[in-house]
């Protein structure tokens, strides 16, 4: 564990020293990232000019929920995103350096890939929580703050689950299959209440692609509006996170495996 | 060399029939999407009848079709062009007896109609099967559509080569070509149409050429523009289609200096 | 002791997609898929043992690198059976590695827009090489390899011979047992391959590291390689010493003669009729090559010819090339060689 901690820091350091050489990239990339969770909120505020309540939701509960959802949404968009993964380790074979080396092949990658400026997106999150909180007159004590921390890691690891679980399919095709950037678009639903959908929809946000347990759910936990039911799905978010990091390992180990020549 | 450039058409698209997975799946997520919207929209009109002339079943039909069209209009010209500009295999199309600019046009005519065929065509039958969508009944409408989808695709296309060719000035353009998609999807009308745009907003994108690639054919199509103000659209696309192939000469010519002056 | 790299029977199938031809095909592509199996390597055995360095060659498409990524621990094969420094490569793969260095010479290992040290450092790291190792390691290598200059150079300031040399600092770091190396001079220019060479030769004679590489350049067999393995469609069609390479497949030496006068060709085969294979070609501008196998003594055959008469101004002895040997075996088909060449050694 050391091990990787200390691996996790070399990487941090060779992409920082990359980064300086080539500073402007690094601020257009932290400006566009945000520029697209801008055009989101945009979204949310041109439609709540047009009507008062969302689904029995107020502008200010739904900003609240739009900004928890990029705090794990930062997250993982700085440790797990793995969207040039089947281009460039499998396309280009960079995956047989991988396996060349004494670690996890997973971790290799996910290290390889880091992308600190998404943080960034998490820290404005945490600041859109805030204000609106201050306009609905919350209060926040300490058990928050550690049920912020792990909600979080529950929505962070069905993050990784479902995304590591898509990434693999780099091993099964070499074709770029499109799934990935689609899905980006699929997971920004997970932060409007599911309450709106019909059943279909809310039964794919919540079990099949949980997006939903990375926005609206957790974030209820906070909000004076949730009832039993809401709590419920909130504390659900870790055994939710949980499983789907189950599946997501699962499968990208049948893909190295397969990769390998093993399976099949 | 007409001959040449149909054949660049044929070949994408049979580049594209090879990527299978991508439309599969493609055709599903946009689906959601979709569903997505509309539920977004039906939670929004709640027991109002009309926002800004807009029935809750015309901004249904409106969104399916929005979506259709961007699966038919979109493509990846951009990042192609930049790639090609960074890895420096752009030279080389210098030296090559055809005009660079317009073999990337043509290939992305051959991924529009493969798109057009395989993608928009089953997605909108999938689609009409699924939502409550009311399609125009006019032949003349169908029509009239169908012209301002040729030009949607043009002026998307004209864009991409635009920005692509950014990459002649800043050395990663990744960030802000992924920054002109989220304002594209935005201006264009895709996420929320142009006449529920705050004034100042929706007055300050009828100056840009991006609701001519979304919001004014699926006005027409959804039967808001009628009459004298949908030829009037078809007008201000046409010129829009024209107006951009300035900046594009400037810009080629200058980049033509640039890479023989400094030698790429 | 227990040799370097032991392979039995070891055999590797990879299911291939077929596409099919045309618009229609590639519609009913679009799907259901075809895909045939095809057998890299076929049933291979060898044994490598410690301190040795090997050549593997074949033609593109042999089953080289199917090979190297089963000993390197990337593949699992389809059967058969490898060690490699002990270890059973795929099993144990974490473990396994930190006993091998590979480079792949049309890919890099090292970050691309930083200093090549801070890939060193990062390496370091990830194969946990004590600190005090890995400095008189580096030392050693940078000066060997001459690298002193470049270390804070990013590497795409790089050119591909100092590039290469830094892959294979990085590929060393860990004092590896046994280095695999793919194409390791492609594309370089002579010095630099001289050097390669010269690096790799030490390295093997003062740390006993084992080392198998893959080629096209037979100079780099010729160089560095005391015995070569040759591949053709996934077998083993030469496993020997170079030299026996050599003797069993030259066609005998050549001694070209330039003479003062013109020669009849029918004069200079009477000179050495009695000789058994040996064979004369007329050149231009009166020149004449005479072909004598391996069996009959040169002087020989010389004396004969200068003993004729005949004006001789210019004499020049000629062996086969490996080059030339190699081209032969591959031109002549495997099956029937493949026979006569196994077992060789």
């Amino acid at each position: 564990m050391m091990f990787y901690l200390g691996l996790m820091w070399e990487y941090f350091k060779n992409y920082a020293k990359t980064r300086l050489t080539y500073r402007a990239d690094f601020w257009i990339e932290v400006v566009s990232d945000l520029a697209f969770q801008a055009i989101n909120l945009i979204v949310i505020l041109i439609a709540f000019r047009h009507t008062p309540t969302l689904g029995g939701w107020t502008e200010a509960e739904v900003v609240f929920v739009f900004g928890y959802f990029m705090v794990p949404y930062g997250i993982f968009s700085c440790f797990f995103d793995l969207w040039n993964f089947s281009e460039r380790y499998i396309v280009k074979g960079e995956m047989d350096r991988v396996l060349t080396r004494p670690a996890h092949n997973l971790f290799q990658i996910l290290l390889e890939n880091m992308y600190p400026p998404g943080l960034i997106g998490s820290f404005v999150g945490l600041v859109i929580m805030a204000v609106t909180a201050r306009q609905m007159g919350m209060t926040f004590d300490w058990t928050d703050l550690v049920m912020l921390l792990v909600l979080t890691a529950g929505a962070v690891m069905v993050y990784f689950g479902l995304y590591t679980a898509l990434t693999a399919i780099g091993f099964f095709t070499d074709a770029p299959t499109g799934i990935l950037p689609l899905m980006f678009n699929l997971q920004s639903y997970g932060r409007y209440p599911v309450t709106i959908y019909n059943r279909t929809m809310r039964f794919v946000l919540t079990w099949l692609l949980p997006f939903a347990f990375v926005g609206v759910y957790p974030a209820s936990y906070f909000l004076e509006r949730s009832g039993a039911a809401d709590l419920r799905m909130a504390l659900l978010t870790p055994a939710v996170g949980l499983v789907f990091t189950a599946i997501g390992l699962v499968v990208w180990n049948i893909g190295v495996k397969r990769y390998r020549g093993a399976g099949s | 060399m007409t001959s040449m450039y149909l054949d660049l058409i044929r070949i994408r698209f049979l580049m594209m029939l090879a990527y299978r997975v991508n439309y599969y799946s493609g055709i599903v997520i946009y689906a959601v999407n979709i569903g997505a919207y509309f539920f977004f929209w039906h939670a929004i009109y709640g027991d109002q009848e009309a926002i800004r002339g807009f029935t809750l079943a015309q901004m249904t039909t409106y969104v399916a079709v929005t979506w259709m069209a961007r699966a038919f209009y979109f493509n990846n010209l951009d990042r192609e062009i930049a790639n090609e500009v960074r890895d420096g295999s752009v030279a080389i199309q210098f030296i090559r007896p055809y005009n660079y600019l317009l073999v990337k046009l043509f290939q992305g005519f051959g991924e529009g109609l493969f798109r057009l065929l395989l993608f928009m065509t089953p997605g909108l039958v999938v689609v009409c099967l699924i939502f409550p969508i009311e399609l125009p009944r006019d032949p003349a409408v169908w029509l009239l559509y169908a012209v301002m989808l040729v030009f949607s695709f043009i002026i998307n296309a004209e864009l991409n080569l635009l920005t692509g060719m950014g990459a002649f000035y800043i050395e990663n353009v990744d960030g802000l070509l992924r920054m002109k998609r989220v304002f594209i999807d935005l201006f264009s009308g895709v996420l929320v149409p142009i006449a529920l745009f705050p004034g100042w907003l929706a007055a300050l994108s009828e100056w840009l050429p991006f609701q001519a690639i979304a919001y004014l054919p699926s006005a027409v199509f959804t039967g808001r523009s009628t009459g004298d103000e949908a030829l009037a659209a078809i007008g201000l696309q046409a010129a829009w289609a024209v107006v951009l192939i300035i900046p594009i000469m400037l810009m080629w010519r200058a980049a033509r200096k640039r890479l023989f002056v400094q030698g790429g | 002791m227990q040799p370097a790299i032991e392979v039995h029977e070891l055999r590797k199938t990879f299911k291939v997609q077929r596409n099919r031809e045309g618009l229609a095909g590639a519609l009913r592509d679009l799907f259901r898929r075809e895909y045939v199996e095809v057998t890299a390597v076929k049933d291979i055995s060898f044994t490598i043992p410690q301190g040795e360095i090997c050549g593997y060659i074949g033609e593109n498409g042999a089953g080289k690198s199917t090979t190297i990524k089963m000993l390197a621990g990337i593949l699992v094969p389809t059967s058969g059976t490898v060690r490699v420094a002990g270890y059973v490569p795929w099993r144990e793969r974490e473990r396994f590695v930190r006993n091998i260095g590979v480079v792949f010479g049309q890919r890099s290992q090292l970050w691309w827009d930083i200093g090549v040290i801070e890939s060193f450092r990062l390496l370091r790291k990830v194969y946990r090489v004590p600190m005090a190792d890995y400095r008189r390691r580096l030392d050693e290598l940078v000066e060997r390899l001459q690298l002193g200059d470049l270390l804070n150079r990013p590497v795409r300031k790089l050119s591909l011979g100092q590039r290469m040399r830094c892959e294979l600092v990085a590929s060393l770091l860990h004092n590896p047992s046994i280095l695999f190396l793919d194409e390791p001079t492609i594309g370089l220019d002579i010095v630099v391959k001289t050097e390669i060479r010269e690096f790799l030769i030490r390295l093997n004679r003062e740390h006993g590291t084992t080392i198998l590489l893959t080629t096209h350049d037979l100079q780099d067999i010729e160089a560095l390689c005391s015995r070569v393995i040759m591949l053709d469609d996934g077998r083993i069609i030469y496993d020997g010493g170079l030299d026996e390479l050599k003797t069993r497949w030259s066609r005998g030496r050549e001694i070209r003669l330039q003479f003062g006068e013109q020669v009849a060709l029918e004069r200079l085969e009477r000179l050495t009729a009695d000789l058994p294979g040996a064979s004369w070609q007329a050149g231009r501008d009166m020149t004449a090559v005479l072909r004598v196998p391996a069996d009959v003594n040169l002087s020989d055959a010389l004396a004969r010819v200068v003993g004729s008469g005949v004006d001789i101004r210019d004499i020049k002895f000629m062996e086969t090339s490996t080059d030339e040997i190699v081209r032969e075996i591959y031109k002549s088909g495997s099956a029937s060689g493949a026979e006569r060449l196994v077992g060789a050694t």
